[in-house]
């Protein structure tokens, strides 16, 4: 057997063991390669899944639709500068921060955190439709003070 | 180099073999001209799916779409056509839809961060999963997300990376070595991103975590799906890179 014919039957071989794969995957990666797609593709349905279901998710959580994007917006806002009298401010100016004015939180000083180099905030954490209860609570502590100011 | 692709593909060959037996004399350029029709046939399905995919909320009407170009490119390879191999696909528009998700979050945070939309959704996966995007939210200068090292992160990655990932996902689609070669090259920045954000949120812990719903673990389960380099680079680096053509 000359050596080129002893080489075409190499070729020969690793083509034929080649084959079945996919283009561009030789045997000896065959395997790493099928796991790499499962993996790849699992990746590819959870963000999809994530990404269609997270936001509806997060919207009911923190009450919509007994509250409004706006109230949860004021809401979220109260809860993180631990102070109730804040609001959302919509439409905000446009075009905003940084070239359009001051960004909402500008000034404000009521944040509770340990500071530090490591700041700690302490704003609680807020459970399943938390908010709602807290917004229809502080409406009801609202209007009952409005009516005791009637009553001297 | 241009490598011509016929016989060199999945599939065992027996349907292009029997084709001439069949049905006449099928030369190269008729297998050519069937391979791209049958590729861009797939793609168009893969490519509405694709745009699906990237807006998050209407990415479970995308899927259908997607899987749907996926199985018509398995049976165009099946059917013996010299077609895209299946994990090229799947890495080149996993990689568009990782970086598609990513920019359009880090995006509006850098100049959306106003809008009523992402100060209540946004804010609120903060809350429920990285506080990075809650705590002190809209107070710096800049506005958006206050965490320590935040902005620095997405400004680096909205303007350098993530276009650079999918300009390389695209010429990786379309089988182009210079597509294969920065597409390594953008994954290992994906995974100094992976390691640098991380650690980042690790130093910072307490202001990322505290008060959050899902803290950590959350975290991670939400997040492993942006795992897209590490899954990428072993198929880079162990690919017959002679496929990709200059």
């Amino acid at each position: 057997m000359s050596k080129s014919t002893s080489k075409t039957d190499v070729l020969a071989e690793v083509d034929s063991q080649n084959d079945d794969l996919p283009l561009g995957t030789t045997k000896q990666y065959a395997r790493m390669h099928r796991w790499l797609k499962r993996g790849i593709l699992v990746c590819l349905v959870g963000l999809v899944i994530e990404g269609s279901f997270t936001l509806p998710f997060l919207a009911i959580y923190y009450g919509y639709p007994t509250l409004g994007f706006r109230d949860i917006c004021s809401e979220l806002m109260k809860v993180r500068y631990s102070d109730d009298s804040l609001e959302c401010k919509y439409p905000y100016d446009f075009p905003g921060p940084p070239f359009g004015g001051a960004p909402e939180g500008a000034g404000i000083t009521t944040a509770k955190d340990q500071w530090g180099v490591q700041p700690k905030p302490e704003y609680p954490r807020i459970g399943f439709r938390e908010l709602v209860r807290i917004h229809d609570e502080r409406i009801a502590r609202q209007n009952g003070e409005k009516a005791g100011a009637g009553h001297p | 180099m241009n490598l011509p692709l016929i016989n060199r593909r999945s599939g065992n060959g027996k349907a292009t073999s029997a084709s001439p037996a069949a049905g006449g004399l099928v030369t190269l350029d008729d297998h050519d001209e069937q391979s791209r029709k049958a590729q861009w046939s797939a793609d168009k399905w893969l490519i509405a799916g694709a745009l699906l995919l990237g807006t998050n909320a209407a990415g479970i009407f995308g899927l259908p779409l997607f899987l749907f170009g996926l199985k018509k490119l398995r049976d165009a390879t099946k059917a013996g056509l010299s077609v895209r191999p299946i994990m090229v696909t799947l890495i080149g528009y996993l990689v568009m839809v990782d970086a598609g998700l990513n920019l359009q979050g880090w995006i509006l945070d850098l100049v959306g961060n106003h809008t009523l939309i992402y100060r209540v959704l946004y804010t609120a996966w903060g809350n429920v999963f990285d506080a990075g995007y809650f705590w002190h939210y809209n107070q710096l200068w800049i506005g958006g997300a206050s965490a320590p090292g935040e902005k620095a992160w997405e400004v680096a990655l909205v303007l350098v990376v993530f276009p650079m990932r999918i300009a390389a996902a695209i010429a990786f689609l379309q089988m182009k070595r210079w597509g294969y070669q920065w597409l390594i090259v953008t994954c290992w920045f994906g995974v100094v991103i992976w390691v640098g954000y991380t650690m980042n949120m690790t130093v910072f812990a307490d202001v990322r975590y505290d008060g959050v719903v899902f803290p950590v673990i959350g975290w991670w389960i939400y997040d492993i799906m942006y795992i897209t380099p590490f899954l990428a680079i072993p198929y880079l680096h162990t690919v017959n890179r002679e496929i990709f053509s200059d």
